[in-house]
């Protein structure tokens, strides 16, 4: 001890006394992380830590993962299960048993009456990839609606149809150790710091391993975009127009990889015919990006022995979204640049186990892959489940953003809405609330009573969070990981996985096919499901049959396909990280289909009476609606409260100062926000995160994209008025539950 | 989706069955326990985690090559040498006797900020959150950021800063109970928040804030460097956590590897000759000329010519000049009060007891007569009050006691001890006054039959009494001393000045003159002096009353024309004075110039031979008032005012204004929000 201290002063510092590690994923995004969860003696959640031995994060996490354990008691946790006859009405503790009869009572009753497409049921990305695989058993099998679908529809749905449209299959070709290999990394709409930090960490090892140029497109200086060595500042929705204008580029400068475009794709004739309307210097006045930039970037792209794209929501939630994906497919095909080290399209996927929905959960189909359109695939899983192949319906039904719709004009009278907040996720929130309103009967299976979809629900199950339950999640790199039932579920909540069977006992199907127990029989069940080949007679990528949960764990994560090692093979634990390598894709062809993408203007544009574009994304602390992190204080504490960037000198014209509150109208609705001026956003737009309830979605449009039904959050427009300061106030904190 | 093309060639299909007979060889993880030679060779103060990577170990300089015999301020790196301590001590983290397996324990550690790479994602913050078990209000790490240029010409720096464990460290000086420890093991400088009385004042001297006061606890606690992390030599759990590759950890002066730069400033961060804190940086990417804060700080960063960030005045409250009269009601209050009256206090006992001393008649009379008993008693009671105050904003004031722990450094220690001493001075010259107190004596022989006088008539009572009063006058001194030295903070430039010891000083003589004239001349008065004496006394009180407003006011005018002229956050400050109290601000210059004018005329007019005393009362009465009200006024804007150089908070974290605003709302009443209530 220094300065003649002699007396020593007790040093006391957490201990966190753990007994017992449990292995789990996380929960929150689709970067896929391990995380051991600490047990002490007696069984009791002390400590959460990253799995230093696990690929995906090499014991990183970002905050949410790291405060990710506070969750399982937090405030607003469903305890038992609720019902109610009217939504105005008081809700009423109740059995199990009384509200999963009384649900499959009025699922039927509204079957019954209107037809068995009347009843909807929206899930989510949340879930276990088992739970997925169970809900679509116990909707397409035995409930047998068309209209459901994911809320994946509002994130991931113009990724999965571009892929589809361009390789003939679902499924992120990439991994994220291309970063290791790349030569040019270009990322559109994705602010890997904060939307996902430790894929941006494994970003920012290999550059600083190797230094390789970044090229970021964005409308906002994002912490990406600061760190970019090109920065392009793009006018919103008009990525297709720079894309095509590349290509322009590429091909009149003849510096695609012919080869490549010959042996593996087709279409590149009427590609290169469509891009000669995209000349840059005519582009550059629609996209915003001069032309010499546009020269430069395409030029590195295409010469770069390796090159990859990344993208986001700033592709994915626009009217061009699904052509958005397309095209980085294109650009990357005619580069040479799918299915090699560093060279790939890899959309970074939002939710946790949004891979597990697209692949599992029947949402947009059948179980891996398969099609409800194509006849064999409905004889093959009705066999297998057991049921007559009539049961299912010939054509897939409606998404997320169609059923609201439908619910509006009376099409859809019933609505089970499993862990997803539309009242808050949803654009235009009042159209919402409306139709919601005029539901006969509304389900909610939730995490937390408190979600706001829960306003309008006749019976609520409270659903076990995480790792209260057992079972896997699959992350954007297609990497299958191990959820473990660290804990039981809190209170009378129960696993979503045994509210699908309970569900299921209820209906005469629910008799004639198997719903096990376990999560791994489940689990077992889909590894029989994802050999073979698809309609082609491809082989299946999304092969999951080599995996079991033991094998999972201890590889931490495998990636599919991954297939049984054949007899005297050594195991490796390791699937393929990249799809397409022989360039093989899964269409008839078994070729890449360059699609020629023509741009429409179709967004709604600042004008005279709403002159400020309104875009919307992630904050790093937060996720989604709030529903978790806005209750974990360490989380929360960084944005506890809805804000607004804005261009200062927009501000001053207008006369509206830093942190007052400000009133955004837009031709749906309005929104009161804290003003944050900064010159990361241009004098035209201002950019309002979307995790607050009656916030930004109160404003926002959400134009379809016709191919993925993706609505475009992040293009409308609004206008900003003053309001008084103490009445702001008090609306914003009675606005916020949590 | 709706774009498939569907064929009949299905040619391999899977087995199917009807009911699904699937066995489970069902597994449960927990049986799966996996070996950890990780902790081989290591202490047992943490557990290495499974497959541990690379960079969470400390570098073990086998070689010793990298580590610098003395850092750049020229002291020894490694903290044996510098102490003379022995090696191999236990730190007994929570009691545990091992000895760290760390080879190089007794260097001095520090952070290492690469600040052109931190993405400002929180992940450090949630680390150390998570593992000290930090409520949403309180954190050892926070990151700030400054940002500057136009779009998309737009550049943000964030800052993520803990404590730095200085080599000067202020927090251990000032701390008066001792709370913290300078270690030889890493120079770590910890906080025993068990020890903490909660008194706040390392928070003020701290340019970095790295101590947090928890209003809830009514502690303070701090970064603890995680040493029990770095005794099994793991870096920090915030380093571990960084995510950008911005934080890193090591012996000091020791450049990491795949770094360049090795730097002790960055725009936002204080002065680093303050403390000489053991944090080093690397920023190397141009940034725009001024860098600003979005938190509410009146404050920005302006490059000067040799590229370094100065702060600067950001005008963020506008020109306008307001009252806001009802903020000068602060949680400083009790403050306000203890300062006042304790130099009040000392006024009261020092005037008139030194006039005596000086052979002045009418307080010679006074010091001998019935009267200078109970002007000692109010004297003690006034200081007891302003104790009392003192200890009220204490957050633990039961711990009051162990405010005279740290006499060896610690001004606020001294401050209280002299100020604890000036009430004792005052008891014991009330005691020795006692006896020949001829009330006290009549009570005495009328209730207990005790003559006092004959009782003590061996002892020298007039010598004692003068001796305690001496005594008194100089623990007086000490604590008014100490009281200024208290405030002469070098990461508080506002209060950094000589104004602070003008005020104070002139507010002992101010006030101490209003307290103690008022008994004196009141008691020449009823003991029927001639009025040669009252008027003697008068002109003796309202001269020193007089100075003190005068010394009150130059000081006053040269913190003025100095801010007005200082660029950092004592200027700020000012500002702050000028516009959000500006119209205050006059009302107090005005009353205290008006006062100076009236108190000089008055005291002119009597030295000219003006002499109705009982006119002279009335206007001398009214005057103290004024200045009664100037002093309190002017007292709660020296607190309120202050803005301490500070690292750059986020938009809303460690934000001050939108704290006040979420305070002000309702939203700090959950708790989730991350802003404490404040307990006074």
């Amino acid at each position: 001890m220094l300065f003649g201290r002699k007396k020593r002063k007790p040093i006391s510092i957490p201990a966190k006394k753990v007994k017992e590690w449990k292995y789990t994923t996380c929960n929150y995004c689709s970067t896929g992380c391990s995380i051991e969860i600490g047990l002490d003696e007696n069984k009791k959640l002390v400590t959460s830590r990253g799995h230093a031995g696990a690929d995906v994060n090499r014991g990183k996490l970002c905050i949410k993962g790291l405060l990710e354990h506070e969750l399982f008691e937090s405030p607003g946790r469903g305890t038992t299960p609720l019902i109610r006859n009217k939504h105005y009405d008081k809700f009423e503790k109740t059995s199990w048993d009384h509200a999963l009869d009384t649900t499959a009572e009025q699922i039927k009753k509204i079957q019954n009456k209107y037809g068995r497409d009347a009843f909807a049921i929206i899930s989510t990305g949340q879930l276990l990839t088992e739970e997925f695989y169970t809900l679509g058993k116990l909707a397409r099998g035995c409930i047998g609606t068309n209209n459901y679908d994911g809320n994946t529809t509002l994130c991931m749905a113009s990724a999965v149809s571009g892929y589809k449209r361009s390789f003939g299959s679902d499924g992120p070709p990439g991994c994220y150790d291309d970063f290791e290999h790349t030569h040019c990394f270009m990322a559109f709409g994705s602010n890997l710091p904060e939307q996902h930090p430790i894929i941006y960490w494994r970003l920012k090892e290999a550059l600083e391993k190797r230094k390789f140029p970044l090229i970021v497109v964005d409308p906002r200086v994002t912490m990406l975009a600061q760190f970019a060595d090109i920065h392009l500042p793009i006018t919103p929705g008009t990525d297709c127009v720079l894309i095509n204008a590349m290509m322009h580029v590429i091909i009149n400068e003849g510096l695609q990889d012919k080869a490549y475009i010959d042996a593996h794709t087709q279409g590149f004739e009427e590609v290169k015919a469509l891009v000669q309307d995209y000349d840059p210097k005519s582009a550059q006045h629609v996209c915003g990006i001069d032309e010499d930039k546009i020269r430069t970037v395409a030029r590195l792209y295409a010469k770069a022995p390796a090159a990859m794209s990344i993208w986001t929501m700033g592709i994915n939630q626009s009217t061009h979204g699904s052509d958005g994906v397309a095209n980085i497919n294109n650009l990357n095909l005619i580069t040479g640049n799918i299915g090699k080290p560093g060279g790939t399209s890899l959309s970074i996927t939002g939710q946790c186990n949004a891979m597990g929905t697209r692949e599992w959960s029947s949402c947009s189909g059948l179980p891996g892959y398969r099609y409800l359109e194509n006849p064999d695939d409905r004889q093959e899983i009705a066999d297998f489940w057991g049921i007559d192949p009539e049961f299912f319906p010939k054509k897939r039904g409606l998404a997320e953003t169609d059923i609201f719709p439908a619910i509006e004009t009376g099409e859809i009278k019933g609505l089970w809405i499993v862990a997803t907040n539309p009242m808050t996720s949803m654009p235009d929130t009042s159209r919402i609330r409306k139709a919601l309103e005029k539901l006969d009967f509304l389900v909610v299976q939730d995490v937390y009573e408190d979600v706001e979809m829960n306003q309008y629900s006749h019976v609520y199950f409270p659903a076990a969070v995480w790792a209260e339950k057992q079972g896997c999640h699959t992350n954007t790199e297609r990497r299958v990981n191990l959820i473990d039932n660290a804990l039981e579920p809190y209170k009378e909540s129960k696993p979503d996985f045994w509210i699908f069977n309970q569900m299921a006992k209820r209906f005469e199907n629910g008799q004639k096919i198997h719903f096990p127990e376990k999560p791994e029989e489940a689990f077992n069940e889909m590894k029989k499901l994802s050999v073979g080949t698809n309609a082609y007679g491809n082989e299946r990528t999304l092969d999951i049959s080599g995996m079991s949960y033991e094998k999972i764990m201890k590889a931490r994560g495998i990636q599919w396909p991954y297939r049984e090692a054949a007899e005297g093979e050594e195991e490796t634990l390791k699937g393929d990280p990249r799809l397409y390598t022989d360039g093989k894709f899964q269409t008839k062809s078994g070729k890449a289909n360059l699609l020629p993408i023509k741009f429409f203007n179709n967004n709604e544009q600042p004008c005279k009476d709403y002159p400020f574009w309104l875009n919307s994304g992630r904050v790093v602390e937060h996720f989604h609606t709030r529903t978790r992190t806005g209750k974990i204080g360490n989380c929360n504490k960084f944005s506890p409260t809805p804000y607004m960037e804005m261009n200062p000198d927009a501000a001053i014209e207008l006369g509206i100062e830093h942190q007052s509150y400000v009133r955004l109208t837009s031709r749906r609705g309005d929104a009161v926000v804290m003003v944050q001026l900064t010159q990361r956003v241009p004098r035209n737009m201002v950019f309002i995160p979307f995790h607050f309830h009656d916030c930004v979605n109160r404003l926002t449009l959400g134009l379809l994209d016709p191919h993925s039904r993706q609505p475009a959050f992040k293009q409308g427009s609004v206008r900003i008025d003053k309001v008084d300061q103490k009445e702001a106030a008090q609306l914003n904190v009675e606005r916020r539950a949590f | 989706m709706n774009n498939v093309t569907i064929t009949k060639e299905v040619d391999k299909k899977i087995e199917t069955k009807g009911a699904v007979d699937l066995s489970v060889g069902s597994f449960d993880p927990a049986t799966m326990s996996v070996a950890t030679p990780e902790q081989e060779g290591r202490s047992n103060h943490w557990e290495v985690r499974t497959q541990e990577q690379d960079y969470a170990f400390l570098p073990t300089h086998e070689d010793r090559s990298e580590i610098k015999e003395k850092n750049r301020y020229g002291q020894l790196i490694d903290c044996v040498d510098l102490s003379g301590l022995p090696k191999e001590r236990s730190m007994f983290i929570n009691e545990n006797p091992e000895v760290g397996t760390n080879p190089n324990r007794n260097k001095q550690h520090g952070f290492f900020f690469t600040a052109d790479n931190c993405i400002g994602c929180h992940a450090c913050e949630a680390a150390c959150s998570e593992k000290n078990e930090n409520p949403a209000h309180l954190a050892f790490r926070s990151v700030g950021y400054v940002e500057g240029g136009s779009y998309p010409d737009y550049k943000r720096m964030n800052i993520s800063m803990a404590c730095n464990h200085c080599d000067d460290p202020v927090c251990l000086k000032g701390c008066p109970t001792k709370a913290y420890t300078k270690h030889a093991e890493y120079g770590a400088v910890l906080q025993d928040p068990e020890t903490c009385f909660g008194c706040g004042y390392c928070t003020w001297v701290c340019p970095y804030n790295a101590p947090q006061l928890d209003p809830v606890k009514g502690r303070v606690s701090k970064c603890n460097m995680c040493v029990d992390r770095l005794e099994v030599g793991l870096k920090p759990a915030c380093v571990s956590a960084c995510v950008g590759n911005a934080l890193d950890f090591g012996v000091i002066e020791n450049t990491p590897e795949n770094r360049e730069q090795c730097k002790t400033s960055i725009p936002g961060f204080p002065d680093p000759e303050i403390t000489h804190p053991n944090i080093r940086f690397q920023q190397t990417k141009t940034l725009p000329d001024e860098m600003n804060r979005t938190d509410s700080m009146p404050v920005k960063y302006h490059k000067d010519k040799e590229g370094n960030y100065k702060p600067v005045i950001d005008q963020k409250a506008g020109k306008a000049k307001h009252w806001n009269l009802g903020k000068l009601n602060s949680r400083e209050n009790p403050l306000v009060l203890f300062t006042l009256f304790a130099q009040a206090a000392f006024g009261t006992f020092l005037i008139p007891f030194l006039g005596a001393l000086f052979g002045v008649e009418a307080l010679t009379s006074f010091v001998h007569s019935d009267m200078f008993l109970p002007l000692t008693v109010i004297s003690l009671v006034m200081t007891a009050f302003a104790l009392l105050m003192s200890v009220t904003h204490l957050g633990k004031p039961m711990r009051f006691y162990r405010g005279f722990n740290n006499l060896r450094y610690s001004p606020m220690a001294r401050e209280g001890f002299g100020l604890a001493l000036l009430s004792a001075g005052c008891g014991i010259t009330a005691l020795f006054s006692l006896p020949m107190n001829t009330w006290v004596n009549e009570v005495s022989i009328e209730l207990f039959s005790l003559n006092l006088v004959e009782l003590s008539a061996g002892l020298p009572l007039s010598n004692l009494q003068l001796g305690a009063g001496i005594f008194t006058i100089l623990a007086g001194s000490g604590g008014i001393y100490y009281m200024n030295k208290c405030y002469q903070i070098k990461a508080r430039p506002f209060w950094h000045h000589i104004q602070t010891a003008t005020s104070f000083l002139g507010n002992s003589l101010s006030l101490g003159a209003v307290v103690s004239g008022s008994i004196v001349v009141t008691t020449l008065i009823l003991s029927k002096a001639s009025s040669a004496l009252i008027e003697q006394a008068i002109i003796l009180f309202s001269s020193v009353f007089t100075f003190g407003l005068l010394l009150e006011a130059i000081g006053l005018i040269k913190h003025n024309k100095d801010l007005n002229k200082s660029d950092n956050e004592g200027g700020a400050a000012h500002y702050i004075q000028c516009t959000t109290f500006g119209k205050t601000y006059l009302l107090r210059n005005s009353l205290l110039g008006l006062n100076v004018l009236l108190a000089s005329s008055l005291l002119l007019s009597t030295l000219l031979g003006f002499n109705d005393i009982n006119t002279l009362l009335i206007l001398w009465s009214a005057l103290a008032v004024l200045n009664a009200i100037t002093a309190i006024i002017g007292r709660a804007l020296f607190y309120i005012l202050v803005i301490p150089t500070t690292m750059p908070g986020a938009f809303f974290w460690k934000n001050k204004g939108f704290e006040q605003h979420a305070r002000d709302i309702g939203l700090a009443d959950n708790p989730a929000t991350g802003v404490a209530p404040l307990a006074h």
